[in-house]
C-alpha cells in the first residue's frame, strides 16, 4: 500500500476515526491493526517474516532483561569491586552470545533476501539446472528498515539503554508502524515506547499540522522528485557516447534533487500522518545541501540511518576488546596520527556496510567506500584546513560568507560525483560519464533543444523554477530555525489558506501521475 | 577532577567548553571522532571503562554531563 494512494487515505482516516472515539486505553490497538493491515496488504500476503523477526526480538528482549535483573542481584552479594567485574563480565558474555545468535538469525533473514537475487542464479549455474527457486523469494516489504530497527531495540536493552517490554504486541507494534515501516525513519524504543503507551486527546491543531506535512510531502514528491526523475531516467537510459557532459552534470544535479525530494517528501507524509495521531517521529533530514563539510551532510541527511551506523557499529567496533586493543597499540605510532587509526577503521566499516545496505551492486560498494575514504582523510587533515584558510583572502564577514559558499560548492561537488556513481546502470557507464564531463562538456547543450528532448518540455522546467524556489524558500526559513506551519498559522486567514490551496491544487494540477491519482512508488521503498 | 576533564575536552574541541546548549552531538559541536578520542583519554586519565552502553548523545549533550557521566563511573 503506497502513501500516495486511495486506499492508503481511506485507512487513514478509518484509524484516525477509530483512535479518538474508541476509549483511549485502546489507542495503540488501534494503530497496531492498522499497522498490519497496511503491511499486510502491501505484501499482498501474510506477514510472516514481520511476525519472525518480532517473536525472536521479543523473545531476546525478556531474555536480556531477566539477565540484568540476575545480575544485578548477583552483584549485590559482591563484596569488592573485582568481584562485581567478574560477575558482569560473566553476565555479560551470557547476553552477548543470545544476542549474536539473535542478529546471526535476523541479519541472515536480511542479506538472504537482499542477496538471494544474485547467489541464487550463480547457485542455478554452478548446479546446472534451474529449480525456479528466486520466482518463489518475494522480498518482505521493508525488511532493510524494520530489522535493523529490531537490532536497536535489542542492543538498547543489553545496553540499559531501553527496558525491553514485556507485552509481545507493544514490541510488535514498534516494528510495525504503519508510517515508518517501510522507508523510516528509524524509531528507537526508547523514544516510541511512552508515545504508544500515552493517551492522546483529539487536537484540530495538531491534525491540521500532520495534514499540512503530509501535503508539503505529497508536494515534494509527485511535484518535484516525480518530475525530475522522468528527465534523470531519460538521460542515464540512453546510451553514454550520445549525450553531452553537461546534460550528464545536469541529469546528476536534478537526481540529487529527485533524491531528496522524494525521501524527505516521504519522511513528510510519514510524520505527518504519525503527528496526527500525536506521536512524533524523529528528524530524518535537516536541509543537507546547506551542509558545509560531507561529515555535516550526513549528519543532516538520513540522520536516523547514520546515527544507527554509529551507535551500533562505529561505537561497537571502536569500544569493543579489539577496538580498545587496536588503539592502544596505535596510539602513539606514526606521529601522534596513531589514535585516528581506530576511528578511521571504525569509519570505513559503518561506510562499507552503509553501501551494502544501500543496494547489491559493487557502484554502492564502492560508494560506501568513497564515503568512508573522504571522511577518513577529512579527519587526518582536520588540523591543516584553519591554516589553509589564513592563507586565503576570505577575511571579514564577506570573506566568511564567500568561504562558507566555497565549503558547501566543495560538499554538493563530492555529493555529485557519488551520485553518478549509484545512478548508473554499471560501472562502465558511469566510466563513461565522468569521461564525458572531461572530454565533451558542450555547455552549449543545455541552452539547444537538446535539453527538451528528455521528457521534460519547456513549460516543465518553466514550472520547475518557481517550485525549486519555493522549496528553497521554505528550506532557508527552517535554516534560520523558523517553523513555516507556525508562521503561517500566524498570517491572516486570507493568505493562510491561499497557500494550503495553492500548495493543494499544485499537487492535483502538476503532479507526476501514472494511470490514475493512484500510483506513485517511493525510491528508498527498494533499499 | 573537573579541570582536568574540561582540559581533555579543550584539546580536540575548545568549543565544547562554551557551549551551552544540550545537544551537543546533534549541534555538530562534537562528532563521533572527538567522542571516541575524549573517552580514551579519559579512561587512560580516570582508570576507568566507558562502555559502549554510555557513549550515547545524552552523556555528551554538553561539557557538565560528561563530568557527571566519569563522576558516575568513578562511583560504580
Amino acid at each position: 500500500m503506497q502513501f500516495i494512494s486511495y486506499s492508503f487515505v481511506i485507512l487513514w482516516m478509518i484509524t484516525f476515526a477509530l483512535y479518538y472515539l474508541l476509549p483511549k486505553r485502546m489507542q495503540w490497538y488501534v494503530l497496531l491493526a492498522a499497522s498490519l493491515i497496511f503491511y499486510g496488504v502491501g505484501l499482498g500476503g501474510f506477514p510472516l517474516n514481520l511476525l519472525l523477526t518480532g517473536v525472536t526480538t521479543y523473545g531476546c528482549g525478556i531474555y536480556i532483561k531477566k539477565a540484568l535483573e540476575q545480575e544485578k542481584e548477583a552483584r549485590k552479594q559482591c563484596v569488592d569491586r573485582e568481584q562485581k567485574k567478574t560477575v558482569k563480565a560473566a553476565f555479560q558474555k551470557r547476553r552477548k552470545r543470545v544476542q549474536i545468535l539473535y542478529m546471526a538469525f535476523n541479519l541472515g533473514l536480511l542479506v538472504f533476501y537482499k542477496y538471494a537475487v544474485i547467489a541464487v542464479p550463480v547457485i542455478e549455474t554452478l548446479m546446472g539446472r534451474h529449480a525456479g527457486f528466486l520466482e518463489k523469494v518475494i522480498m518482505p516489504l521493508g525488511i532493510s528498515f524494520y530489522t535493523l530497527t529490531a537490532i536497536s531495540y535489542v542492543v538498547d536493552a543489553g545496553r540499559e539503554n531501553c527496558e525491553a517490554e514485556t507485552d509481545f504486541l507493544k514490541v510488535l507494534l514498534f516494528l510495525a508502524y504503519f508510517p515508518s515501516v517501510t522507508q523510516g525513519p528509524f524509531n528507537r524504543f526508547s523514544q516510541m515506547k511512552e508515545q504508544f503507551a500515552g493517551e492522546h486527546g483529539f487536537s484540530y491543531d495538531r491534525m491540521l499540522r500532520g495534514i499540512q506535512r503530509f501535503v508539503w510531502g505529497a508536494f515534494k514528491k509527485l511535484v518535484i522528485a516525480d518530475r525530475l526523475g522522468i528527465f534523470v531516467d531519460r538521460v542515464y537510459g540512453v546510451e553514454a557516447a550520445s549525450v553531452s557532459g553537461s546534460i550528464y552534470a545536469c541529469a546528476t544535479v536534478l537526481y540529487m534533487l529527485q533524491l531528496y525530494a522524494d525521501f524527505s517528501g516521504y519522511i513528510d507524509m510519514a510524520s505527518g500522518v504519525s503527528e496526527t495521531f500525536g506521536i512524533i517521529l524523529p528528524d530524518n533530514f535537516r536541509r543537507p545541501y546547506f551542509a558545509k563539510s560531507v561529515a555535516e551532510f550526513w549528519r543532516r541527511w538520513h540522520i536516523t540511518l547514520g546515527a544507527w551506523f554509529k551507535d551500533y557499529v562505529m561505537f561497537s567496533f571502536v569500544m569493543s576488546g579489539t577496538g580498545r586493543r587496536l588503539g592502544k597499540a596505535c596510539k602513539n605510532k606514526w606521529n601522534g596520527y596513531g589514535r585516528q587509526a581506530v576511528p578511521i577503521m571504525g569509519t570505513m566499516l559503518v561506510w562499507f556496510f552503509t553501501g551494502i545496505w544501500h543496494g547489491r551492486t559493487v557502484s554502492y560498494m564502492l560508494w560506501g567506500i568513497y564515503y568512508g575514504l573522504i571522511m577518513s582523510v577529512s579527519l587526518v587533515l582536520e588540523p591543516f584546513y584553519e591554516s589553509w584558510k589564513e592563507r586565503l583572502p576570505v577575511k571579514g564577514k564577506h570573506g566568511e560568507r564567500i568561504w562558507t559558499f566555497i565549503r558547501m560548492a566543495r560538499t554538493w561537488l563530492i555529493v555529485f560525483l557519488a551520485d553518478v556513481l549509484i545512478r548508473s546502470g554499471s560501472l562502465a557507464q558511469a566510466g563513461a560519464i565522468y569521461t564525458s564531463f572531461v572530454t565533451r562538456l558542450h555547455i552549449g547543450s543545455l541552452l539547444s533543444s537538446e535539453i527538451t528532448s528528455y521528457g521534460l518540455g519547456r513549460y516543465d522546467f518553466l514550472l520547475l523554477i518557481p517550485v525549486l524556489l519555493i522549496w528553497l524558500a521554505v528550506s532557508a526559513a527552517e535554516e534560520r530555525g523558523l517553523d513555516v506551519r507556525t508562521v503561517l498559522a500566524g498570517r491572516p486567514a486570507v493568505i493562510r489558506w491561499a497557500c494550503y490551496y495553492g500548495i493543494v491544487l499544485m499537487v492535483l494540477i502538476t503532479g507526476i501521475y501514472g494511470g490514475s491519482y493512484d500510483t506513485a512508488v517511493f525510491m528508498y521503498q527498494s533499499f | 577532577m573537573q579541570e582536568r576533564i574540561l582540559e581533555i575536552l579543550s584539546e580536540y574541541c575548545e568549543e565544547a567548553l562554551t557551549y551551552n546548549g544540550d545537544s551537543m552531538m546533534e549541534d555538530g559541536i562534537i562528532d563521533s571522532f572527538t567522542v571516541i578520542n575524549v573517552v580514551s583519554d579519559l579512561e587512560d586519565e580516570f582508570d576507568i571503562e566507558i562502555d559502549a552502553k554510555y557513549v550515547i548523545a545524552e552523556n555528551f549533550r554538553n561539557k557538565e554531563a560528561i563530568i557527571a557521566l566519569v563522576q558516575k563511573l568513578l562511583e560504580e
